[in-house]
């Protein structure tokens, strides 16, 4: 690639490019759509119009699927796109502390909450309704919250906007139903510590 | 190593003036990618001029731009060494999804049962508990107490270094492997003595 | 968690094949591909093809007392982009070769496959050009020893998760403007006392020991499966290491502002203490330890 571009002109096409930001998102041209199928190697008509070498390329080449099968797909990567030039910084986003330090510290005092939550019933060997409800609601926050990362780490949402806000709502859902299910699992029957206790011992 | 690579430029030389020399070609210079280097020779030669265009400098940026689009991933997850602080972090993260994934369909059902006539009241379940088998019921009951345990150990891991201790390489080890240890004990003691 | 993500990616297969991937048509400069063929070639993330199945080169003028020993390394050409990535494999003699992983790589290059591409200057880690995952685990070449057991296969692929520009070379162009965007260098108004140096006490000097020596290779970047999942937005251990550098600095007058630009969700609290990043450091540092720094300055003030 380094022989293809020489560095003083990227250099100086860096310094220049004014519409930087959408730049390498932009389309290919439609001159450049037909050239794919009508020519095999490049010529002067070439949209790019780059110093090419006239290289006969065996036909398999151009058949070769890259990677036959999408069994073992991760999460695959897009193509690489890169907004803006190699000079621009990436663009910072807004400040919202309702997403980061905010909710990091309400997410520990959550964590944190939870162990003497866990304890105190089993050991003191009470059952105290109270205690109970509040860690029925700190478990399904806690539940929600890490619902919440899984879908930030694994449903972006610059490349899949529109699966990531049906899980997002779908998430919501699914939190306000089982909150209901546990309102009436708390007033209608022993309660979860008492319940897990009975059953375990069962 | 000076004089072999001579040997091999000159060899090299020889086989692009003639192309059928190929075929006896040592192996160590010749093999790797055969088609393209010589093919590239080959249009070096005077005899068949080479048709260039030159490349505008506006075009840069689409080009580098289009080549970046061909370019693959490298692989991470299959490749990456097993180490104990990568995956004690993916276990986390399915216990607590196990975890929480069972509290919610729980809760879901139990709100759902009375329209279904699912018997899931306390006291209906702790019956059907106890009428199993006890090396079933011991089986459930660590299947369960398991990701609980090791969910829990290690998230006490997780809070001691929200306070910024315990982050030396060694440290990160070793309060690794404590959790797993602890957790099994802790595991097989609910599960099989309580 | 790779259970996790295959299931993810399944319920998602269908979604991103047509919603991620435009269906543009691109060309290396000597050949043009179908469309279709290119599209396969992007969907990146396969696993390049096994050294059993290619060829080994070996290196010529053996000698009976040769200790040789096998590298796989992973190859993929620009300039046959729809050609699947492959490891490829090569022998050498260690009698013949230096003791880090970086001389046997200039040796392949120099003696047997001059075709190879991979990034070195330096050779004694000051540079960072040869971060490579070597055996797994991202390292500097030049660091990294080459064992000498030859009943070792050496394995050796770029940085994991990044785009590949050519064999063990990754395009690093996002993690550059990454480091940008956190402005690193000294942001002050105030003239100091006697208007010539901004001065610092040893102790607040101190304070930047363990975060300065970063030479920004990218290994714990890329080895952080957080960045590997979210690179466009989380920044990762190594630039949010440089970010504290420039947070502790005693002598910055922007932490507010510099604070501020971390606080959302994506930048720096897509770490979830992996810990990835401090154990493969081939300099020794602990980004682990300065990104909870941060959390915790970020959370308490």
């Amino acid at each position: 690639m380094a022989s293809l571009i020489r560095p003083t002109l990227l250099r100086k096409q860096c310094l220049t490019v004014a519409a930087r930001r959408a730049f390498t998102k932009q389309a290919m041209p439609k001159s450049m759509a037909s050239n794919i199928y009508s020519q095999s190697t490049v010529t002067q008509s070439s949209p790019f119009g780059l110093s090419t070498l006239r290289i006969i390329q065996p036909t398999a080449l151009r058949v070769a699927g890259f990677h036959a099968s999408s069994r073992r797909l991760i999460l695959p990567a897009g193509p690489q796109v890169i907004d803006g030039t190699a000079n621009d910084p990436a663009p910072v986003p807004e400040p919202s502390p309702t997403h980061g330090s905010y909710h990091w510290a309400f997410e520990r005092l959550i964590s944190a909450a939870l162990i003497p939550l866990t304890i105190a019933p089993f050991a003191a060997g009470t059952l105290n309704p109270i205690t109970d409800a509040i860690l029925c609601a700190t478990i399904l926050i806690h539940s929600h919250i890490g619902f919440q990362a899984l879908i930030i780490d694994y449903l972006p949402n610059k490349r899949v906007p529109k699966t990531r806000a049906l899980f997002w709502w779908g998430l919501r859902a699914a939190t306000l139903t089982v909150g209901l299910g546990l309102y009436e699992f708390e007033t209608n029957d022993v309660g979860l510590t008492e319940a897990v206790k009975r059953i375990w011992t069962a | 190593m000076l004089a072999q690579r001579f040997t091999q430029q000159s060899a090299r030389r020889l086989l692009t003036n003639q192309p059928t020399l190929s075929r006896f070609a040592p192996p160590v210079a010749f093999a790797v990618n055969r088609s393209l280097p010589q093919a590239r020779h080959v249009a070096f030669q005077p005899s068949s001029p080479v048709e260039t265009t030159p490349a505008k400098s506006s075009d840069a940026y689409t080009i580098l731009a289009a080549q970046r689009r061909q370019r693959p991933v490298s692989p991470h997850l299959l490749i990456y060494r097993p180490q104990i602080t990568w995956y004690i972090s993916g276990l986390n993260r399915i216990t607590g999804s196990l975890l929480s994934g069972g509290f919610y369909i729980f809760g879901a059902a139990y709100l759902a049962s009375p329209l279904f006539g699912w018997h899931l009241e306390s006291a209906s379940m702790a019956e059907w508990f106890g009428g199993l088998n006890s090396i079933v019921k011991g089986g459930i009951k660590f299947a369960i107490a398991m990701p609980f345990c090791f969910h829990s150990w290690n998230g006490v891991r997780h809070l001691v270094w929200d306070t910024g201790r315990e982050f030396s390489n060694r440290q990160v080890q070793v309060t690794g492997w404590i959790v797993v240890g602890v957790s099994v004990v802790s595991a097989s003691v609910l599960a099989f003595l309580v | 968690m790779a259970a996790l993500r295959t299931y993810t990616s399944r319920l998602l297969a269908s979604t991103l094949r047509h919603a991620s991937r435009p269906a543009i048509a691109t060309r290396n400069y000597a050949t043009v591909e179908p469309i279709s063929a290119t599209a396969e070639a992007m969907s990146a993330t396969q696993p390049p093809v096994p050294p059993k199945k290619t060829s080994t080169i070996e290196e010529s003028g053996q000698s009976p007392e040769a200790r040789t020993k096998t590298f796989h390394i992973y190859r993929w050409s620009p300039d046959t982009p729809s050609e699947k990535p492959k490891m490829q494999s090569y022998t050498l003699d260690l009698n013949k070769t230096g003791p880090m992983m970086l001389d046997a790589l200039i040796r392949i290059k120099n003696e047997v496959d001059p075709t190879l591409t991979f990034r070195r200057s330096c050779r004694e880690g000051i540079c960072g050009s040869c971060a490579m995952n070597i055996d797994g685990v991202n390292t500097l070449a030049c660091l990294c020893r080459n064992p000498t057991d030859t009943s070792h296969e050496a394995r050796i692929y770029p940085l994991p998760h990044t785009y590949v520009v050519k064999d063990l070379v990754p395009d690093l162009t996002q993690f550059y403007k990454q480091y940008k965007s956190i402005k690193p260098y000294l942001q002050r108004e105030t003239k100091s006392e006697d208007g010539l140096e901004n001065r610092q006490s040893p102790a607040d000097r101190k304070k930047l020991d363990g975060l300065y020596e970063c030479i920004l290779c990218a290994c714990c970047s890329t080895s952080c499966p957080s960045y590997w999942w979210n690179s466009e937005e989380y920044l990762g251990p190594a630039v949010l290491l440089q970010s504290y550098r420039w947070l502790a600095d005693s002598r910055d007058e922007h932490k507010a502002e510099r604070k501020a630009m971390l606080d959302n969700s994506m930048s720096l609290y897509r770490c979830h203490t992996i810990l990835n990043c401090s154990r493969t450091c081939p300099k020794g540092l602990n980004p682990g330890k300065a990104i909870a720094e941060i959390k915790k300055t970020m959370a308490f003030t």
